[in-house]
């Protein structure tokens, strides 16, 4: 099985279970307790059905939406996503270059292995950059001005990791960060010498946007978990994301949030966007799905905020009917992730053009001209 | 296993599978992406149950029906498919025979690979000629010339082929036609002899409606994928369908009518049939189910065209659910194609006996004798 195989985001993740030490693998794989809210994520799509209009004289669609201030080749980007070298040895970097190449956004996580300023150098493409508040308020302070000077275009604030969820495949596989040799992980690690010489070669793995300010997460072998319970700031409210908008001044999203009354706060604390997002089912199990929640949020809120859809996205027609829901773009974590690990650059980039064919080819075969034309009218819920 | 041992729609799939060359039975079986539409068309039946009533006289069943004008003896026919010499030697001339002898309608592809002139000296039974919409006007002249002078009683224009469909199945497979011996396939075809020794002796495989103004299909490896969006007109409208009824002077349908907007458009424009399908999921996966959708379609233009619902039907009942929400007819492609693979003529004509003993077994005990019995008084939905 090689790149060129690769259709659908089976056969990415298939190929990344291949390549991946199995403790990390089953980090991107999987969520938390059963995984009942990750796998939900997906099938929300299947219970409504898109309605086509035929002889619509179509001609070539336009994909294009604007998002966060910046115009986007189309309506799917990169969601922030934590120690990319993990996946990949060029990390971050294979990213935003795939990202730029298709006029997309890439999102840096404060946990990425690339620094602000390294990513700035190699990519004028859209930029997020994913903020978490940490209890030393100067390493947020310092997050947000680096990303200000080197020209980042959109910040959001991640607000559904307040405590790490209960992943329980990382506590089987000893998941730590950088990885640590068990027992039982040896024979994973050994059996793909590939990942460990480059993963060995490579730079220096390390959290480079906050290393300077803490040690956590580079010196000591240091689970996810630990480090979200130890460095993230438990007591965040809405003053302290008040804050956080307020000094980047810019657009910004929220990137958690799931309830119509939090989307309303959002407005008032100053937000351009919210992500509608569970944390890929990796938080709270047993908690909404983005799709089934998107209805209601977009009916609230839609006029005053960019929606984004995270979450549960596969395939071209998933971003459509989060389209005529009212969403303005969707993001995807897990996906590109598994496109990484499997081919780093080139993987990102040979999913993000299958995702762009489809949604070409399904904004086709739905007799619509421009992504406005997505509404409600071209969707029925199932009784 | 052989074709006294088929009883129901999975047992002709099976012995279809044994049969066939396997990027040949997939591409019959497969659908797009993820086969979700594929799989709702018929579980959407399921949705509904049946209510019949008791003690009504029930000994002689008339399952008689009028649709485009003719009379059928039974109320479903046969969907056009194209390239059904690849399915068994005989191919249209097989599923013609077999129509005639039930006196029920049958379809011939634009991609058809026996003539018009051949299927109309050998079936003087209701005929239907699918019609694609090709770039090429001279092409599409040509067939609908042939097929009136052929005494075609009914033209249905395909309009949910705008582009090819995302069918991974034949990706993988590498199904092309006249199907190409790769490595990967070399193994099926070897493995099927039989297949292989008629396919190659009992005539040359060819595209009669075509061959005079295209290369496509019949000397160029070309996937039925490529043909939708490399040959038809993707500039298709209204008007051109429009302009198309009125040249053919006669019955018209437009295949692939989804939405109640569009099913007004097509009594607007003269068309005396539409054919609710998504072109057994084959096209936009995600896309509505064609019973899902047969209500408000009745609802709204019932009364002013013949409204046949197209895929997913397996069975005797779930025509009679179809029936009972207003369609005048039922009709379907794997309904037939994999009894073809499985027999040639014999094996279509078993199908319809099987399907004709439970349509009237169903009638029987759902206390009706005549299809204008069946009322949407017999069905109830499940919330």
């Amino acid at each position: 099985m090689s790149l060129k195989n690769c259709y659908n985001f089976k056969d990415f993740r298939n190929l990344a279970k291949k390549k991946l030490p199995s403790p990390i693998f089953h980090y991107i794989d999987g969520g938390s307790d059963d995984e009942a809210t990750l796998r939900r994520n997906t099938e929300s799509f299947n219970e409504c059905d898109l309605v086509p209009n035929v002889l619509a004289n179509v001609g070539k669609p336009d994909l294009t939406t604007t998002l966060f201030g910046r115009k986007i080749d189309m309506p799917i980007f990169l969601s922030p996503a934590a120690m990319q070298r993990l996946y990949h040895v060029d990390g971050d970097k294979a990213s935003a270059r795939a990202a730029e190449k298709f006029g997309t956004f890439y999102s840096m996580s404060s946990m990425s292995n690339n620094s602000i300023e390294e990513i700035s150098n190699i990519s004028s493409g859209p930029k997020l950059f994913q903020l978490y508040v940490h209890k030393d308020k100067s390493i947020t302070d310092d997050l947000i001005d680096r990303s200000r000077r080197s020209g980042f275009d959109a910040m959001c604030l991640t607000v559904d990791t307040l405590v790490a969820g209960n992943r329980e495949k990382d506590h089987r596989t000893g998941f730590t960060t950088p990885p640590k040799l068990t027992l039982k992980s040896v024979m994973s690690f050994a059996m793909r010498p590939g990942w460990v010489f480059n993963y060995l070669t490579g730079k220096k793995f390390e959290l480079s946007n906050v290393k300077k300010k803490t040690d956590k997460g580079t010196n000591i072998a240091k689970s996810v978990i630990e480090y979200i319970n130890e460095q993230y700031d438990p007591l965040m409210g809405w003053k302290d994301a008040e804050y956080c908008a307020k000094k980047w001044n810019g657009p910004f999203a929220l990137k958690g949030v799931m309830s119509v009354e939090d989307a309303k706060k959002a407005i008032d604390i100053g937000c351009t966007a919210i992500m509608i997002s569970n944390h890929g089912g990796r938080q709270l199990d047993g908690s909404r799905s983005p799709f089934d929640q998107v209805k209601a949020i977009s009916d609230a809120v839609g006029d005053k905020l960019e929606i984004i859809l995270d979450g549960g996205v596969r395939r071209g027609t998933h971003v459509l009917k989060a389209l005529a829901s009212g969403a303005k773009a969707c993001s995807f974590g897990k996906m590109f992730l598994f496109s990484l690990a499997a081919g780093g650059q080139q993987g990102v980039e040979h999913l993000l053009k299958n995702m762009h064919d489809e949604i070409y080819r399904n904004m086709v075969l739905m007799g619509c001209k421009s992504l406005k034309e997505l509404n409600s009218s071209k969707l029925i819920y199932r009784k | 296993m052989n074709l006294k041992d088929c009883h129901n729609f999975s047992d002709f799939r099976k012995l279809a599978k044994k049969k066939l060359p396997s990027p040949i039975f997939h591409y019959i079986d497969g659908a797009a992406d993820d086969e979700i539409t594929y799989a709702r068309n018929t579980s959407a039946f399921d949705d509904v149950d049946l209510v019949p009533n008791v003690l009504r006289g029930v000994e002689e069943v008339d399952l008689s029906t009028t649709i485009f004008g003719k009379k059928l003896d039974l109320p479903f026919y046969l969907s056009p498919t194209a390239l059904q010499r690849l399915f068994h030697y005989d191919g249209e001339r097989a599923v013609g025979k077999a129509a005639k002898k039930f006196n029920t309608m049958f379809g011939v592809s634009a991609l058809a690979t026996v003539s018009v002139e051949e299927i109309s000296s050998m079936v003087d039974t209701p005929k239907m000629f699918q019609f694609y919409f090709h770039k090429d006007r001279g092409l599409n002249d040509s067939c609908l010339e042939r097929a009136k002078a052929a005494k075609f009683d009914v033209m249905a224009l395909t309009v949910d082929t705008i582009t090819g469909g995302n069918r991974e199945r034949d990706l993988r497979t590498g199904f092309t036609s006249p199907p190409k011996l790769t490595l990967a396939s070399l193994f099926s075809f070897a493995t099927k002899p039989m297949w292989g020794i008629n396919y190659l002796t009992k005539g040359k495989f060819e595209l009669p409606h075509l061959q005079d103004f295209v290369k496509e299909g019949t000397d160029v490896n070309s996937s039925i994928g490529n043909y939708f969006s490399t040959m038809l007109d993707q500039s298709m409208n209204w008007k051109d369908a429009e302009n198309l009824c009125s040249k053919w002077g006669g019955h018209f349908a437009l295949k692939g009518v989804m939405s109640v907007e569009d099913a007004k458009r097509a009594v607007d424009i003269g068309c005396t049939g539409i054919m609710v399908s998504n072109h057994g999921g084959r096209q936009l996966d995600g896309s509505r189910a064609p019973f899902d959708q047969l209500a408000e379609i009745v609802d709204a233009v019932g009364d002013k065209l013949d409204v046949i619902c197209e895929g997913g039907i397996h069975r005797g009942t779930h025509m009679l659910k179809a029936l009972s929400l207003g369609a005048k007819a039922c009709s379907g492609g794997r309904l037939y194609l994999y009894a073809l693979a499985a027999a040639g003529q014999a094996g279509v004509e078993r199908a319809l006996e099987k399907y004709r003993t439970e349509l009237e077994r169903d009638m029987k005990l759902m206390g009706c004798t005549k299809i204008s019995d069946l009322s949407r008084n017999n069905l109830r939905f499940r919330r």
